[in-house]
């Protein structure tokens, strides 16, 4: 260690004081958008559930009679049950990187638990992780530890006695050589690792597991594996299965018995009744089978090489041993297998349940057996985790963790609107952006199987739709009758074999309705719903022969899946401003245009400074304001490259802008530009969604509700201003109304607070829905009945009133509401309804929803006046009609009116009851003071009559039972409120009911005013003198004053 | 120029030990400082605020809390004229909810009672918190939506864990989080306060918007009047005997 001097340290506090210095001026001059500007606008996660993502790991302890269950999901964070698995909720969305790779619970502490961060089944879609991570409060807080530049971490495990010591499988780098790779070893709780096993700088580690019963015995599975973007390689000379038994200081090789040459993909698992039994799943060349040591991995004979245990190593490498019986032995691969004889023999496919029908998502890569109930499973697989009780016979499908991984996203016209879009081995769904009381599984519906990409509505013909699945499988969907034609281009006699990347871009004119766009190596359009196509560009790729070897690709095991697909087109764009100007990106990095509908193509990639050649292009994005302009992202992470591109041309190409700033990180999938306001710009990248409104030169993260997940694509549906956020791993999210972010300047980011202006808000059409679903079903958020008032304060609000006044068109107080305080934009909720009605007391509540809520307001335009302090800003609310609703505008005010005289007569009511009541208790009081027995009697008699007056009002038998008592009040609250729960014309019967009982309330006030005018100064004449006051009777202004 | 600039190092190196150094006891002081001092705090024996709680789409009940020193609280809220109950006499929580018909005071489960529990004490958890037996703990300091505040953690007695957020400039409590078991289950609630102004010398919030964590559906308390120190019986506190009705004379059982 360096001591310092005293004069060094006089500097360096100096130092330190000149740069808080700098920091705090720089503060107060220069307000930008940051992530705390934006993030306070609601964010709607609308699922779908109803199909999940890949699930990576899943760890799970029994607390009490309870169980905890961690899911690890490969890109949509940490979700924990602790109620066995009836809900979930998400607890790593605020950690960098939501890819795991592993998770241990410390045997010691179940409150303690560790995440090793980047999936290890690293297909060519896997993201990144960013180290390990513990969080000892249950996952509510998480520190990184450490190992962040693993990338990949396949396996954590704690040590059963030790908390402070814990194992670290980590697999390194996917895409380039690195040195963090191996198996690590903690003594001290994270502080410091040391790399206990290394073998090459292109080898990790992928899967490690400790004796059960002997915490000095690990075994490890090392191996030699690299991603490149055309071509895949599971297996070299560094891979290996090796065992230590000194608690990893020493490791050595076991081979004996195993596969000669190099290996690939390694998993293993040891008998926890019977130690020396140890279970490994061994790839080598064109060769994967199981394999068995019944003397603690000294020596190996091989037992099985079913399809189930042998498909697919590199994808399916775990092996789970039953809890109690050491002969036991699962094998999730495509399928679930299981041997009930030591790996002998294994069963048939089991998880695709009886006959044909397909019970549980393909591909599993997790399986917990319940060590206290073998019978208690939960499986993870590429489609999300199921539970199985009777050791996996049957399953449930946990439906509720919304970790769909959408590749793209974009909307149709229909009120409320479709989102439609792809998802990883899930298919294609399109689900409304509202639905009553929240978007739930079943109104999503699936339109494409296989692996989901792009996916379009028809915008020339509404009842079909556009998706695909990988390689360029492009179906058209008719909605109406479920009928799928596959309508993929095909090569002529003279042509090539076509190449479709394995996420090949569809791409839907502007400029003609109907026109779609394929790209291949050659561009494709079509103008007759896909019926046929012409081709309209030469092979606008490098076709580098060398990268197009897709049919040789995994190394020791072919995995010709499409996934390597190279040499292809990958993102299209027609400007909106001129339809024969046409981009297209490439996987090898060209940047093509052509300026006459695709006679012409123009590579521009060179143009890209400041950029590697060959990188690939992630999205164009024509602008929609003109022509020449166009942005691009470019993606390196194929090649190691994590950086994040943007990039900005405004002449065709010829030169072009970085917009890339130090407040992006990840490496970018997309680019898109609003439809109004030209600087607005949405970046979206591996860690998630960035907003610029300054044209790219600054950019803030939107956090808020949306966690830290990868975007891989955003649109705007362009009525609704809305933004669509396809996430990779957290499903679709939708940002409603983008008008108030659209509206801010860098000048308004100085001001104290600004109200902003938001999109004419829809009166919302009453609609409800009864279902008693229970806790366990996933339920989107869906647009609050509510008109939006936005605004843009600089500093949260703490020091007096925050409050907004809404007016009529008369300047009438509506209503008031209390403000929203954070820092940034807010955006406040008017339900549209003015104050629920006043109420007489009675004996219990009239039962209907609408009668607790005020009227709701007509269309039109209303003032609000928003009060901070001493300071008032002003602003309006335009409320429209429902396009969808039945009722005319006469018809609305007609229910207005209805509905307002209903509200006004349960406010005469009270009034009514309230001076009954009043009165009734002064004569009770008189009473008790009075000497004089007649005029006590009298008093009494009369507060009994009145009592009896307000029996006949309200209802008034108690004692919790369905009376099916009904008075005035009843049925007055009842036909408000049957009137209020409908937007339109009030039906005849409940027009004359108002008159029945407008009569009948009148009848109440005279009969009231006929008891006070009797009697009540003849009682205040014989209560003259007696030293009591007088009655008095409560008139209706002076009840009216008392409200306010 | 230079001047200026040289002052605010100056200014700055006075505050920077300051703000290092801050232990949950100092930030506790600067609170009870905020909110009009301790003797302030100690001279109100009684707290009545009267309120309107909006929820859901266009929902409202006026209502009313009344604090007394000694751990006494009773609020009532009224809905649809109904007015509902819950209280605490220092030992026990007890309602009365009226909606359904019934109007008898009820004993509050031990679970559900904390909630009432912890509005009886008048100057929050963390004043005297050794002596009411609470701990606390300085969790840090870190961005509260994009506000600079101090995250305390406040285990009280009873076993409900708050995490309180105290805004950094003005030392007032900007939000705070519930942490509670029910039936076994944790349940978590937050709120976001502020409107803070002075009735008496002492800062009060008027606006709270509270619900479960994450959860869309918020309800917003906005305190319409406080007044301090107003003669209160202690007797209202108390569970008063349930009156026991007369048998509802039964028209045909409705279904």
């Amino acid at each position: 260690m360096i001591k310092a001097t005293t004069s060094d340290r006089v500097r360096i506090f100096w130092t330190v004081i000149f740069i808080l210095s700098l920091a705090t001026f720089a503060g107060a001059q220069d307000v930008t958008l940051d992530s705390d500007t934006l993030s306070g606008l609601p964010i709607r996660s609308i699922g779908p559930a109803a199909t999940g993502g890949r699930i990576a790991d899943i760890a799970a302890v029994r607390v009490g009679d309870r169980l905890t269950i961690y899911i690890g999901s490969s890109s949509g964070g940490v979700w924990k049950s602790v109620d066995s698995g009836t809900t979930f909720k998400p607890m790593f969305d605020k950690q960098p990187s939501l890819s795991i790779g592993s998770l241990a619970i410390d045997p010691s502490n179940p409150q303690t638990v560790w995440v090793g961060t980047g999936e290890s089944w690293v297909r060519n879609s896997v993201s990144v992780g960013t180290g390990i991570y513990r969080s000892r409060d249950g996952g509510e807080n998480w520190e990184a530890l450490g190992l962040a530049d693993s990338e990949h971490i396949s396996r954590v495990i704690v040590h059963p006695k030790d908390s402070n010591t814990v194992y670290a499988c980590a697999l390194g780098h996917l895409w380039n050589a690195n040195t963090e790779r191996g198996v690590f070893k903690t003594t001290d709780g994270g502080k410091t690792w040391n790399k206990l096993l290394f073998r090459n700088d292109s080898t990790g580690c992928a899967e490690m597991v400790m004796d059960p019963q002997d915490s000095n015995v690990l075994y490890a599975a090392m191996w030699d594996v690299r991603r490149e973007p055309h071509n895949f390689r599971s297996g070299g000379p560094g891979s290996g299965l090796f065992k230590s038994t000194d608690a990893g200081s020493t490791w050595h090789e076991l081979r004996k018995g195993l596969p000669e040459g190099d290996l690939g993909r390694i998993g293993i698992a040891v008998a926890p009744t019977n130690h020396a039994r140890v279970y490994a799943v061994v790839e080598a060349k064109n060769h994967t089978a199981l394999f068995r040591s019944d003397d603690g991995g000294d020596s190996w004979a091989e037992v099985n090489n079913s399809f189930n245990v042998s498909g697919r190593p590199f994808y399916f490498a775990r092996l789970a041993a039953d809890p109690k019986n050491a002969d036991r032995i699962y094998k999730p691969g495509f399928f679930l297998t299981v041997s009930d004889d030591g790996g002998k023999s294994f069963s048939a496919a089991f998880s695709t349940s009886e006959g044909f029908g397909e019970a549980v998502h393909g591909d599993l890569h997790a399986l917990w057996i319940n060590p206290d109930n073998p019978e208690q499973m939960l499986l993870g697989t590429d489609g999300g985790v199921y539970q199985s009780l009777d050791r996996a016979a049957h399953w449930r499908f946990l439906s509720n963790l919304p970790v769909a991984q959408f590749y793209h996203v974009s909307a149709d016209m229909a009120d409320p609107y479709n989102v439609y879009g792809g998802l990883q081995d899930n298919g294609t769904w399109m689900g409304p952006s509202r639905a009553v009381d929240g978007i739930a599984n079943r109104h999503w519906r699936v339109i494409g199987g296989g692996d989901g990409f792009w996916a379009f509505s028809d915008p020339s013909d509404a009842d079909y739709a556009y998706a695909e699945y990988q390689g360029g499988m492009i179906s058209r969907f008719r909605k109406s009758t479920g009928e799928a034609r596959d309508i993929k281009p095909l090569p002529r006699a003279n042509e090539p074999d076509f190449r479709f990347n394995w996420n090949a871009p569809i791409h839907m004119s502007e400029n003609h309705p109907g026109t779609i766009y394929l790209g291949g190596q050659f561009l494709f359009r079509s103008k007759d719903h896909g019926e046929s196509w012409d081709r309209i560009s030469p092979d606008l790729t490098t076709n580098d022969p060398a990268r197009q070897h897709q049919e040789l690709s995994g190394g020791l095991t072919i995995d010709n899946s499409d996934a390597e697909k190279f040499e292809t087109i990958y993102t299209i764009a027609e400007s909106p401003k001129n339809g024969d100007v046409i981009w297209v990106g490439t996987d090898d990095g060209n940047v093509q245009v052509t300026r006459d509908g695709g006679k012409h193509w123009t590579n521009v990639a060179k143009n890209v400074t400041g950029l590697p050649a060959g990188t690939w292009v992630s999205t164009i994005e024509a602008s929609h304001f003109d022509p020449a302009t166009a942005y691009a992202t470019f993606d390196g992470h194929a090649a190691g490259d994590m950086k994040t591109y943007v990039y900005q041309t405004k002449d065709y190409g010829k030169t072009w802008t970085s917009l890339s700033t130090a407040e992006l990180s990840g490496y970018a999938h997309v680019v898109r530009q609003d439809l109004v306001n030209a600087n607005l710009l949405f970046v979206g990248t591996e860690f998630g969604l960035f907003i610029s409104i300054d044209g790219g030169a600054h950019w803030a993260q939107f956090k808020g509700g949306l966690p830290n997940v990868a975007v891989r694509d955003v649109a705007i549906q362009a009525r609704e201003s809305d933004l669509l956020i396809a996430t990779h791993g957290r499903g679709i999210y939708i940002l409603d109304d983008l008008t108030p972010i659209r509206a801010l300047t860098p000048e308004i980011l100085a001001k104290d607070l600004v109200m902003l202006p938001s999109r004419p808000s829809v009166l919302a059409l009453p609609a409800g829905e009864q279902r008693f679903d229970g806790d366990s079903e996933f339920r989107g958020r869906t647009l609050p009945e509510a008109a939006a008032i936005a605004y843009y304060q600089r500093k949260r609000h703490i020091f007096g009133d925050l409050k907004v006044d809404v007016f009529d068109a008369n300047g009438e107080l509506l209503t008031s509401l209390q403000g929203e305080k954070r820092r940034g934009l807010n955006r406040l909720q008017w339900p549209e309804r003015g104050k629920p009605p006043k109420m007489p007391p009675a004996a219990g509540l009239v039962e209907n929803e609408f009668v607790f809520y005020g009227p709701q307001v007509q269309e039109g335009t209303y003032k609000v006046t928003l009060t901070k302090g001493k300071d008032t800003y002003t602003s309006e609310v335009k409320l429209v009609p429902d396009p969808r609703t039945k009722s005319t505008a006469a018809d609305r005010a007609l229910q207005h009116k209805t509905v307002t005289q209903l509200y006004d007569m349960l406010a005469q009511l009270t009034y009514i009851v309230d001076a009954t009541n009043e009165l009734s208790g002064q004569m009770k009081q008189r009473a008790g003071a009075a000497s004089d027995s007649k005029l006590k009697e009298q008093l009494n008699d009369l507060a009994q009559k009145l009592e009896e007056f307000r029996s006949s009002l309200v209802s008034v038998k108690e004692g919790g039972m369905i009376t099916g008592e009904k008075k005035l009040r009843e049925h007055l609250g009842e036909l408000y409120g049957g009137v209020n729960a409908y937007s339109g014309r009030p039906t005849q019967s409940q027009v004359e009911e108002t008159t029945v009982l407008a009569k009948k309330l009148d009848d109440a006030g005279t009969q009231f005013k006929t008891i006070v005018t009797a009697q009540v100064p003849a009682l205040n004449a014989a209560l003259q003198g007696k030293s009591v006051e007088p009655l008095k009777v409560t008139s209706r202004e002076d009840w009216d004053k008392k409200q306010k | 120029m230079l001047k200026k600039l040289c002052f605010g190092l100056v200014a700055v190196a006075l505050l920077a030990p300051a703000i290092l150094a801050q232990t949950v006891d100092e930030i506790i002081a600067k609170n009870v400082a905020a909110r009009g001092g301790a003797d302030k705090l100690k001279s109100v024996q009684s707290v009545k605020s009267t309120a309107t709680l909006a929820m859901g789409p266009g929902m409202e009940a006026p209502g009313m809390l009344i604090q007394k020193r000694g751990n006494l609280a009773r609020l009532e809220f009224t809905i649809q004229g109904l007015t509902a109950i819950q209280a605490y006499d220092g030992s026990h929580a007890w309602q009365v909810m009226p909606f359904m018909g019934k109007k008898d005071p009820e004993l509050m489960a031990a679970d559900e009672a904390k909630e009432v529990e912890e509005m009886a004490d008048i100057d929050g958890p963390m004043v005297d918190y050794k002596s009411k037996g609470n701990q606390v703990e300085l969790l840090g300091k870190e961005k509260m939506e994009g506000t600079d505040a101090y995250k305390i953690k406040v285990i009280l007695k009873n076993g409900d864990v708050q995490t309180v957020y105290i805004d950094a400039d003005s030392y007032l409590e900007i939000k705070e989080e519930t942490k509670r078991t029910v039936r076994g289950s944790e349940q978590v609630y937050e709120a976001a306060i502020g409107d803070y102004k002075e009735v008496g010398g002492v800062i009060f919030p008027f606006a709270i918007e509270s619900g479960v964590k994450g959860s869309q559906e918020k309800q917003k308390l906005t305190i319409t009047k406080i007044e301090l120190n107003v003669p209160v019986d202690d007797s209202m506190f108390k569970m008063p005997a349930a009156a026991t009705p007369a048998p509802p004379k039964m028209d045909a059982p409705k279904n």
